[in-house]
């Protein structure tokens, strides 16, 4: 598989601002202009972007409570995020959702979740109505190694294997649910394992080498597309930060932290990039301060907007079609 | 260097051979049989569980054979603890099973370190569960000690299918070292990559060149983006590359001579499962014999990528030269028939029995 010097170069800014954007965000919680909870994905950048990098607009994705890097590696505008993050009125739902609620159904972000284990059925529900809809979208579900025991999974898997789904199950395996340690909450090291029971396959990847996730996904994706049925992917990764921002991580080792910051997937990849004279170090770092300079504007975006008017408070929160079928 | 074990196992009985008997190790490879070819080319899937259900039968066969003593790699799965915790539970336990005290990265670098060690503690045998890439790291690190490859990989030309059970009676026939390695075992060629002389890596089967320029998902299941094979040995009944030069010109082990397979047009074009339910047409260019010792030089013309044993691992730059020369230099393969055979002569399983 060879990729262009264009993809490789998307990919490689897209991982840049997940990256920008997290630690921007960690800033801005730190110092109270973030308010609620925030999970960021720090360290986790090469499984969303080389997995959404096969998508199309029309694809869907469902994330998690853990869902900046999904939601902009699928095509997130960073403003409508961060003024979203912000409480306000311009975010992507009106500053009432917060950094667990994005959406996005124009470019086929069904939200993220904060309920864990929550996106399994919705993909399920997603890949069905693609299904009976006669398209060709396929819908990417990510969660994490604490949902792949939740009875969500299993019961998502399974329709979706009798459905011949075109869904792909990444699991995002951080090796750990909040604080417990994947190896005491189950039985298995491979979470891919668990498809086998369900009859479709299972793959483990390096989730911290976007060219890997990417080739495994491109070929998911083509076998969702094709009618095949769904996959699960594994991505072996590690999460920089804590559960939330703020946890103070006792439940883990520095070193084993410092052991997976220095496999960061970013230096990684701009090696590759470099070494392979797909771009020049000039051009790398021209990369990275053009994605600071979006965080920026974002952050000053999402300063400038209003916050919500009080009697928004009511409004929102059930769909039009229902407020349309009460009115019949 | 001192070797430090963690917690000897063991329980009750006392083996029923009392002669010597050296060690046997396991090296089982919880990443093998798990890659992108279970996605793309329906290859065979073999989970963790029963990798720790093989390692069970080995242990209870060796340990009725006369093994004492049995060293197991960690790994991710805790396959040496799980196995030997259950026949501990089930009471059934009665040789000293050893974890090797070594950290684990979960990468190749935890197969190579297992080999040493094992060596190091002077095992009779090394009994390894995965594919031909488990084995490769095995053969890099390996030297006199013994190998019987249990195939449990998705391109298995290295390794058999043997019931493990067989495999830990075979492996302690060579443990008890009544026989000559010669007399049991077949030294294996491998292919060596040299980069000015300096050796590079290490294959047993196959090394391919291919215009892949990252490693990725590490195994090829494409022809098309391959333009050369070299193999240790090629024959029909295999799958993977190696069965390329298969459909042509039969290659044995025990051959002194290895193959060069150039892919293009003009030439022929071979029918050869090159992955598991992958069967296609190859269009081969020419094909030669390689000498024993003799190196033999490739210019990459473009960024390329050479895989061994099937999996993308070296990366080529533009003009760059390596040198593929096949030796005689790879492991003592256990053959397990040969083995079994010989030690019915000199009525060895009696003596067990007695």
């Amino acid at each position: 598989m060879n990729l262009s010097q264009e993809l490789l170069a998307s990919m490689y800014r897209k991982m840049m601002k997940i990256r920008k954007f997290e630690q921007r965000v960690s800033e801005l919680f730190a110092q109270g202009m973030v308010p609620g909870f925030v999970h960021l994905y720090i360290g986790e950048e090469a499984t969303a972007v080389g997995v959404c990098e096969n998508l199309k607009d029309t694809d869907y994705i469902t994330s998690t409570h853990r869902g900046h890097g999904h939601l902009i590696a699928k095509g997130g505008e960073l403003k409508y995020m961060m003024a979203e993050l912000f409480g306000r009125k311009t975010g992507y739902c009106k500053g009432k959702g917060g950094s667990m609620h994005i959406a996005d159904a124009k470019i086929g972000i069904l939200g993220a979740n904060g309920i864990v284990g929550a996106g399994l059925p919705i993909s399920v529900g997603s890949g069905l109505s693609a299904r009976m809809r006669g398209t060709d979208q396929v819908t990417v579900c990510f969660f994490g190694d604490g949902a792949s025991n939740q009875g969500t999974f299993h019961e998502a898997m399974n329709m979706a294997s009798i459905w011949r789904l075109p869904v792909i199950f990444v699991c995002e395996n951080n090796l750990y649910g909040i604080s417990m340690r994947q190896d005491r909450h189950q039985a298995i090291a491979d979470i891919s394992d668990r498809a086998q029971a369900y009859g479709f396959p299972g793959i483990t990847v390096d989730g911290n080498d976007v060219l890997a996730v990417y080739e495994v996904a491109h070929e998911a994706v083509k076998r969702a597309r094709e009618g095949a049925g769904p996959t699960l992917i594994e991505c072996k990764t590690y999460r920089w930060r804590g559960h939330f921002e703020g946890d103070p991580t006792t439940y883990r080792a520095k070193e084993e932290l410092e052991e997976w910051m220095a496999k960061d997937p970013i230096p990684r990849f701009a090696r590759y990039l470099e070494e392979n004279g797909y771009a020049s170090r000039k051009e790398l770092e021209e990369i990275e301060r053009s994605v600071e300079s979006e965080v920026q504007q974002a952050i000053d975006f999402a300063e400038k907007s209003d916050l919500p008017d009080e009697a928004d408070a009511v409004t929102d929160v059930y769909s039009d079609l229902v407020e349309e079928g009460r009115a019949r | 260097m001192q070797i430090k074990m963690r917690e000897v196992a063991a329980t009750a009985t006392s083996p029923s051979m009392g002669e010597y008997m050296k060690s046997i190790g396991i090296i089982a490879n919880p990443a093998s049989g798990k890659d992108i070819r279970r996605l793309v080319a329906h290859a065979t899937i073999i989970d963790n569980n029963e990798k720790v259900n093989i390692v069970k039968r080995i242990i209870l066969s060796a340990q009725e054979l006369g093994v004492k003593e049995i060293y197991i790699m960690p790994d991710t799965f805790n396959i040496g603890f799980k196995a030997r915790d259950d026949l501990a539970s089930a009471r059934q336990l009665a040789v000293k099973v050893y974890i090797l005290d070594m950290q684990i990265t979960a990468s190749l670098k935890d197969t190579i370190r297992a080999t040493e060690i094992l060596q190091q503690l002077d095992v009779g045998c090394i009994i390894s569960l995965g594919g031909d890439g488990t084995n490769r790291a095995i053969a890099k690190a390996l030297q006199q000690t013994p190998l019987l490859p249990i195939s449990t990989g998705t391109n298995n030309v290295y390794p058999d299918v043997i019931e493990g059970t067989v495999a830990g009676i075979a492996a302690a026939v060579a443990a008890s070292e009544i026989f000559d390695l010669k007399d049991i075992c077949i030294k294996n060629k491998r292919i060596e990559i040299l980069n000015e002389g300096g050796l590079l890596d290490i294959a047993l089967v196959d090394a391919v060149i291919c215009n892949e320029t990252f490693v990725g998902a590490r195994a090829v299941w494409s022809c098309e983006t391959i333009s050369d094979i070299i193999v240790t040995k090629s024959r029909p009944n295999a799958i993977g590359f190696s069965s390329v030069p298969g459909y042509i010109d039969v290659i044995e082990e025990s051959d002194d001579f290895g193959g060069w397979v150039k892919l293009g047009h003009p030439g022929e074009t071979v029918v050869a499962p090159i992955a598991p339910g992958v069967v296609r047409p190859v269009p081969v260019k020419s094909m030669f014999r390689l000498e024993l010792d003799r190196p033999y030089r490739h210019c990459a013309k473009q960024n390329s990528m050479i895989a061994l044993d099937g999996e993308r691992e070296i990366p080529l730059k533009k003009s760059c030269t390596v040198d593929f020369v096949v030796t005689r230099n790879g492991p003592y393969q256990l053959n397990v028939e040969k083995t079994l055979r010989a030690a019915l002569k000199t009525k060895f399983f009696r003596k067990v029995c007695i």
